[in-house]
């Protein structure tokens, strides 16, 4: 069982992620802005972060950002959530240092192995 | 501006939370997510002259709110902004509604031309500004530079103080677009930091821009000597970056055909989205 904290602003789509990785096995934890979500990434350090570029208050990227400066965090999986064009969201995950990107809205019957992906890969 | 299914209320009648509330619903499924929180809709009225007595909520006869829309006004111009619609209200012409609301506005604040942005690709919206003669000027890009230190250089740099940040802000051509124009700019109060570099050429620029504890923002650079080259916007970037080297940085509204374009690219910038700028005289 992996820690996956999921920031995203969006409620309905959050519930969703959360619950299809909760089903497949991990611990999830929603932060719904990116303040709350840098809080709750140093606090817990989890194995994955699912974050939305487009955030209320703080830009998803810089946010990436702040993560990837933290020497407890930084080793955490990042990846990009957003429903951005797929070309600018892998451009704009590149940059910042994710590890991958799923595009929104989420396909329920792949999330899980998407998400399960990351892990193998690292 | 008539429309038998909508009211135009006035927007300074909802509470700011309440406006981003609605602005948030109507731009859920938005080709660019820019969602914003109370503050950053605070934030954004204020430093963007927003009116919103001329702003306006879309109320249909159910007495529910079907989008938004908002009118900065500088002087004689006006800017519209922030427009959506929410999703399951679209299509019984609330767009127009709002836009038509917004341009009467304009018009009896003694406004003599309307801009705005669209983010390119957004066809409808696109559409509907052309049909109201809204005619396009340029593109304008929105470009990021994701945290990455640079070595150090050595460089001869002052710091501008507010009276020569003003100065130099006040000295551009009337081109920047409404995000960058001087009161924008300045409105950032104490984020606004400004930087004269000094090359061994003899060349002098400046640049001045925001810095929030998150990001770097609202760059805008020039050449005390002369035409800014190449080589010295490269230095003024390399100078910010250097100081801030672990901050994030987004550049709004880079026109397309800028020269200064070449310079950001070489200090990593890359595009998050192109916007279309457009005007309607009144």
């Amino acid at each position: 069982m992996s820690k996956i904290v999921i920031i995203e602003d969006d409620a309905q789509s959050a519930r969703l992620a959360a619950r299809v990785l909760k089903k497949a096995g991990h611990e999830v934890i929603l932060a719904e802005d990116g303040e709350i979500g840098l809080r709750v990434v140093f606090e817990h350090k989890p194995d994955l972060v699912l974050i939305d570029l487009g955030l209320p208050d703080i830009d998803g990227q810089t946010v990436i950002g702040l993560i990837r400066e933290n020497d407890d965090a930084k080793h955490s999986l990042i990846v990009a959530f957003t429903a951005y064009p797929e070309d600018t969201a892998a451009e704009m995950a590149k940059a910042y240092g994710c590890d991958g990107v799923i595009t929104k809205p989420i396909d329920t019957h792949k999330f899980a192995d998407q998400v399960a992906g990351f892990f193998r890969r690292d | 501006m008539t429309n038998p299914f909508f009211i135009a209320a006035s927007a300074d009648k909802y509470s700011i939370a309440r406006l981003a509330d609605i602005y948030n619903e109507s731009r859920v499924d938005y080709i660019v997510p820019m969602p914003m929180n109370t503050k950053r809709l605070h934030d954004y009225v204020a430093q963007y002259d927003v009116d919103l007595s001329a702003s306006v909520v879309a109320v249909n006869q159910d007495q529910q709110v079907a989008g938004i829309g908002m009118l900065g006004v500088r002087g004689t111009r006006a800017w519209i902004t922030r427009l959506g619609v929410i999703p399951t209200r679209r299509g019984r012409g609330v767009g127009q509604f709002i836009m038509d609301s917004l341009l009467t506005n304009a018009v009896s604040r003694g406004c003599q031309s309307v801009l705005l942005e669209v983010i390119e690709g957004n066809e409808p919206a696109y559409g509907l500004f052309s049909k109201l003669s809204f005619e396009t000027t340029r593109r304008l890009l929105v470009i990021r530079r994701a945290p990455n230190p640079l070595p150090a250089e050595t460089l001869r740099v002052e710091p501008l103080n507010i009276d020569q940040i003003t100065l130099f802000l006040s000295r551009r051509p009337p081109v920047a677009s409404w995000l960058n124009e001087t009161p924008s700019i300045l409105a950032g109060g104490s984020t606004v930091e400004g930087l004269c570099v000094s090359l061994d050429s003899g060349e002098m620029g400046w640049i001045v821009y925001r810095s929030t504890p998150f990001q770097l923002s609202h760059f805008i650079l020039g050449s005390v000597t002369d035409d800014l080259s190449d080589e010295c916007a490269r230095a003024l970037l390399r100078v910010v970056h250097t100081r801030h080297p672990r901050r994030d940085t987004k550049v709004e509204n880079l026109p397309a055909d800028s020269p200064l374009w070449a310079a950001y690219q070489a200090l990593g910038y890359g595009i998050e989205f192109t916007r279309i700028e457009m005007i309607k005289p009144l």
